[in-house]
């Protein structure tokens, strides 16, 4: 994967983050979109960063909305489930309620609010830095992700481990998916005029000499 | 291939070209929704949770489209501020109104108050980028806190100017 710049991008994909409060999902973000890992405060509401990479050939502008796990946000945070790509549901290998609040809580939110039907889910087993404190094996990871269907990878947002392989594999799936980059599909459009195909009666005086 | 700088880089650009993409825009629904929640909630809940719909709507308002919402939940915040004594309850509610000014484009009164944020929790990254916003829109505009909306505000001004000062003397 590559960054580029710039105001021109092929695709522009809406992905969200979700999961309990204090598993990393603003550290995921941070770590992917400025390569800088801190102690963060809590997200407040929902947070929101752009970035522009080329992945499978595309210019893309990732629009990556993270939301706050804590509960007394979440009427507010699942108004941003929709018309997103994709959702990526992070939990704490070290923490194991986290992991079980993805059947109990996320799953379910995501079937409540996520406007897209084929848009595609991740599960991310986050801080596997911290392995000796693991109590999530991956095997179960693998498990639930079989079962819901979904994406899934262990990373860490401080060592950077598979940090970019995450958003890589979500976005390059969802380029793999023709129903999430139709045309005329709500979030999919060109940044300006000047990248969109040439109109007709243009395209007659390009082909001069 | 120096990935970091890179990055550095490509975020800057990013700004450069949109200014607005780094702090949320919440749609007039969610607004709404938010709206509805705060009146259901004062019949007959708890008054934890009254006070939780109404940060909700009130982060709702500073994010909104509309200048007016944001208004509103300027007014609302510093409604609210005085009376709020729990230290983290009184530094979201100090970042939403930073986060209001900035969008009502006062955005002296914004800093004032980001960096009261910053004092408080230096790694709170939500008010970094705020920060960040306001003076790339300062160095932008040229001139310091002038907005659409900075004489309409010069009221409300003074309210959060008496407010910051005695948040400072409070420490
Ligand atoms: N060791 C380790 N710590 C991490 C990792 N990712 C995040 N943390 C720490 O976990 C804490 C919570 O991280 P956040 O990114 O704020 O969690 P969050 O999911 O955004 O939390 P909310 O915004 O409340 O929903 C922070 O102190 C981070 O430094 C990781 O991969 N390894
Ligand atoms: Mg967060």
């Amino acid at each position: 994967m590559e960054s580029s710049g710039g105001s021109e991008f092929d695709y522009l994909f809406k992905l969200l983050m979700i999961g309990d409060s204090g598993v990393g999902k603003s550290s995921l973000l941070l770590s992917f979109t400025s390569d800088t890992f801190e102690d963060l405060s809590p997200t407040i509401g929902v947070d929101f960063k752009v970035k522009h990479v080329t992945i499978g050939g595309k210019k893309l502008k990732l629009a990556i909305w993270d939301t706050a796990g804590q509960e007394r946000f979440r009427t507010l945070t699942s108004s941003y489930y929709r018309g997103a790509q994709g959702i990526i549901m992070v939990y704490d290998v070290t923490r194991r309620e986290t992991f079980t609040n993805l059947s109990d809580i996320w799953a379910k939110e995501i079937d409540l609010y996520s406007t897209n039907q084929d848009c595609i889910k991740m599960l991310v087993g986050n801080k596997v830095d911290k392995e000796s404190e693991r109590v999530v094996t991956k095997k179960e990871g693998i498990d639930f992700a079989r079962e819901y269907g979904c994406l899934f990878i262990e990373c860490s947002a401080k060592t950077r481990v598979n940090v970019e392989h995450c958003f890589e594999e979500l976005v390059l799936k969802i380029l793999d998916t023709p129903s999430l980059t139709a045309e005329g599909s709500t979030t999919v459009k060109k940044s300006n005029i000047f990248n969109q195909k040439p109109p007709v009666s243009d395209a007659s005086t390009s082909g001069c000499c | 291939m120096d990935s970091k700088k890179i990055g550095k880089f490509f975020d800057s650009i990013g700004d450069f070209f949109t200014g607005a993409d780094s702090i949320p825009w919440c749609e007039s629904d969610i607004v709404l929704g938010c709206e509805r929640e705060v009146i259901a909630a004062e019949k007959d809940s708890s008054e934890e949770f009254k006070s939780e719909c109404r940060l909700r709507l009130s982060w709702a308002l500073v994010h909104s489209k509309r200048p007016e919402d944001v208004q509103r939940g300027i007014a609302m915040l510093e409604a609210a501020l005085p009376s709020t004594s729990d230290p983290l309850q009184m530094r979201e509610k100090m970042y939403l109104l930073a986060v209001g000014y900035f969008r009502s484009g006062d955005y002296s009164r914004s800093r004032q108050l980001a960096d009261r944020c910053l004092e408080i929790a230096p790694d709170w990254r939500q008010a970094i980028t705020l920060k960040k916003s306001i003076e790339d829109r300062i160095k932008k505009d040229g001139v310091i806190g002038i907005g659409i909306a900075a004489t309409a505000l010069g009221a409300v001004g003074l309210v959060a100017g008496g407010l910051a000062a005695a948040l400072s003397r409070k420490k």
